[in-house]
């Protein structure tokens, strides 16, 4: 067993390691033939090779030295105006020695960015595209202000299907010396459904307990590492213990940080599902909105929020009671 | 038997003089002043609230400029005689052999009653004739007792210092103690003090008797204590009053602030509000007043306070339609916000940990804290080898490790398995 993040050390080095997202890597792999690349943004969810395909590209392009000639930003870390003014230009203006004549800038995570930003940013691509071309990483390209997208090539990266996960996940078992049973690459793929990152994670977490790998392993697992389940705010919540609720609430926003307008977000998407009269979907609906414009004005979110939960444990009260007459 | 902090951690130089920089400075050219020649004002009446530094002041600046301080109190000067002695030293700038000297007259509001009157107008005498400065202290300079003697005076007020500088000062103590402490824990003693720092820091010393960390819990009950009852019975009030005014009422006898108020109500509204309808209401009116917070923070405009506390009080106590009180429900000590100050550090160290993952990982700070923290903490609890491949490659500190294993031993196998 080797002892680094396995999730960095099994990453596709080259374009033709990547076994999935094939259309893409076959477009990418022409980039590469032609030496010309233009702008692009790379959409899909979580896990599904946007950075590392970015990555790949960089490499076969400019050979094993490919890191003088790219710059990787993180926009969730900073993702104000003046760096990408200030960061991006300087990096941007200046033409690379050798035979690619342009450099490659690889925003992850770009629709984390302030709208303003992304405008400062579309100037800044323009301006220097001929000795910087841009990949912007993103979960929804929807994020990233229109004239950016009519000036990129999109991509559209999917979770990985089953069959290749779980090849991946083999392969590494078997290089590492674990034991993966069927029934734990079952389990990773139900918690992980095609993120290979967090499937990688998520395998190496349960190798590390130095037992075979099987569902009970997976699932311990899991739990420990999704505490900021939303799903499970919620059931707990329409049991009707607003206590417990509460204090589940409490330790998602204290101690994992998970924002408040995420939070409501997934309950403004679960209350439509829920098995509540059409009447009350969009009363709530109501309420819930009024509650996420509190929290963008700087209201406390514990506070906001647990109202929010009692409103819900009332509307499930009056659901249960209404069946029972 | 260990000295009381109030003078263990005096300051000694006025740089260390907590807060009212315009009167010390003013107080210091008055000085200076006397080096050219006698100035126009032979003494300076230094006034303002108790335990603001004056004294204190005073004596920091002997030492700045050493002088010998000559300090007197109330009961030292009572009478004319008294003070006539006095006037002798003060007859010379410099005693023969030392050095410079100033005269302190302390506590002036202790001089009581006629029989002090001959000691006032001997002071006045002493004043007119004096060949080093004088400096008077006293609580309120404008009683009527000592309106003489102000003509004679060049009047340095003391202000209260701001609650920030305060906690500047105890947090200084707490250093030299070596003791942990909450950011909100010193916040609240130096709320609590209105500005004087002496019994501040005396708060501090009775609550950090004996510990080394020192949490928002700790101080909560200072000056509640043995007075538990009272914001008890004030949310009692609160939670089953019948009218707004009667729930209003009881608002205005608790000691808290309508920030704090509002937590302690909010935490406690679960036991007491238990049928869905109410508790549902009780939570709408406490997020309205969560609102008016927030405006209030937002223009700066305290006015707004009486809908904040019309929302948190009456619009709890309306809430409640049918169910009544159900026997004796205890109240609990509002801990969301001791435990997010600790989350705020807690915070902090996921970053960082966030940050190294991120130099490795192609992966924001931020997700990494979120998505791979987790995995990591596992791994580190379960396979200290893995875990120490794992700490080099990332390149984390011991803080680090410990902090992700959450485990002495399990941190110390891992260290002496990196040779760290």
């Amino acid at each position: 067993m080797s002892f680094e993040m396995w999730a960095e050390k099994y990453r596709p080095k080259t374009l033709d390691d990547m076994v999935n997202q094939k259309e893409i890597v076959e477009r990418l792999k022409s980039f590469v033939r032609s030496k010309n690349v233009p702008h692009c943004i790379f959409a899909g969810p979580p896990g599904t090779g946007k950075t590392t395909a970015a990555l790949c590209l960089s490499r076969d392009l400019y050979g094993d030295n490919y890191r003088e000639y790219i710059m990787e930003l993180n926009a969730s870390d900073e993702r104000g105006i003046d760096v990408v003014r200030e960061t991006v230009k300087t990096f941007a203006r200046v033409k690379p020695i050798g035979e690619v004549p342009f450099k490659i800038m690889i925003l992850d995570e770009a629709d984390n960015m302030t709208a303003d930003a992304q405008q400062a940013l579309r100037r800044t691509m323009e301006r220097y595209t001929e000795t910087c071309r841009f990949i912007l990483c993103a979960n929804y390209s929807g994020k990233i202000i229109e004239p950016i997208q009519s000036r990129c090539a999109p991509f559209r990266f999917t979770y990985l299907p089953r069959e290749e996960q779980d090849k991946y996940l083999r392969y590494i078992a078997e290089k590492e010396g674990v034991i993966l049973l069927d029934e734990g690459l079952d389990a990773i793929y139900e918690v992980c459904s095609g993120d290979l990152r967090r499937a990688i994670n998520t395998l190496q977490a349960a190798a590390s307990l130095g037992k075979p790998i099987d569902a009970k392993v997976v699932y311990s697992i899991t739990g420990k590492a999704n505490p900021a389940d939303v799903k499970k705010l919620i059931e707990i919540t329409l049991k009707g213990n607003f206590v417990e609720a509460r204090k589940q609430l409490r330790e998602m926003i204290q101690k994992y940080g998970v924002a408040g307008s995420d939070i409501i977000r997934q309950i403004h998407s679960e209350i439509f599902k829920a098995d509540v009269s059409e009447p009350w979907k969009i009363k709530l609906a109501e309420i819930i909105g009024e509650i996420d414009y509190r929290l963008v004005e700087g209201a406390d979110e514990e506070i906001q929020l647990s109202a929010l939960l009692a409103k819900l444990i009332e509307v499930a009260y009056e659901v249960k009671g209404a069946k029972k007459v | 038997m260990p000295q009381p902090w109030t003078i263990k951690h005096k300051p000694t130089s006025l740089k260390e003089v907590v807060g009212n920089r315009e009167a010390v400075q003013k107080l210091v050219e008055w000085v200076r002043s006397w080096d050219k020649d006698v100035p126009k004002h032979r003494a300076a009446f230094i006034y303002g609230p108790p335990g603001i530094g004056k004294t204190v002041t005073v004596e920091a600046l002997a030492k700045d400029f050493n002088m010998e301080l000559i300090e007197k109190n109330a009961s030292d000067y009572r009478t004319e005689e008294a003070v006539r002695r006095i006037a002798g030293l003060a007859s010379q700038y410099r005693s023969l052999f030392s050095a410079k000297r100033i005269i302190l007259f302390d506590e002036l509001d202790g001089l009581t009653g006629s029989a002090d009157k001959g000691g006032v107008k001997a002071m006045v005498e002493v004043i007119q004739n004096a060949r080093c400065p004088i400096v008077l202290i006293a609580n309120n300079a404008y009683d009527p007792r000592f309106s003489i003697l102000r003509n004679y005076c060049l009047l340095i007020e003391f202000k209260k210092p701001t609650i920030s500088e305060v906690m500047r000062h105890l947090k200084n103590i707490c250093l030299k103690e070596g003791i942990h402490t909450d950011e909100n824990a010193l916040k609240f003693i130096a709320q609590r003090s209105e500005g004087d720092i002496r019994s501040a820091v005396t708060d501090l010393q009775a609550v950090a008797e004996g510990k080394k960390n020192i949490t928002y819990e700790d101080v909560s009950w200072l000056g509640f204590r043995d007075r538990q009852e009272v914001i008890f019975n004030v949310l009692r009030m609160i939670f089953y009053s019948k009218t707004c005014s009667g729930a209003k009422h009881a608002a205005s006898m608790a000691e808290v602030d309508p920030d704090m108020l509002l937590e302690w109500i909010y935490e406690n509204i679960p036991s007491h509000f238990q049928d869905p309808h109410e508790l549902a209401r009780a939570l709408d009116a406490v997020a309205k007043a969560d609102v008016y917070r927030g405006r209030i923070k937002r223009t700066q405009d305290w006015s707004f306070t009486r809908y904040m506390l019309d929302l948190m009080t009456a619009g709890v106590a309306m809430s409640r339609v049918s169910s009544k009180p159900s026997g004796w429900v205890p109240f609990h000590f509002p801990t969301r916000i001791s435990a997010l100050s600790k989350s705020k550090e807690e915070r902090v160290m996921q970053m960082e940990i966030g940050r190294k993952i991120r130099r490795k990982c192609h992966i924001s700070a931020a997700r990494a804290a979120k998505e791979v923290l987790p995995y990591l903490r596992i791994i580190f609890k379960n396979n200290a080898k893995m875990a120490a491949g794992i700490a080099k490659w990332l390149d984390l500190t011991p803080e680090m490790i410990y902090y992700i294993a959450e485990d002495e031993a399990k941190t110390e196998e891992i260290k002496r398995l990196i040779g760290i």
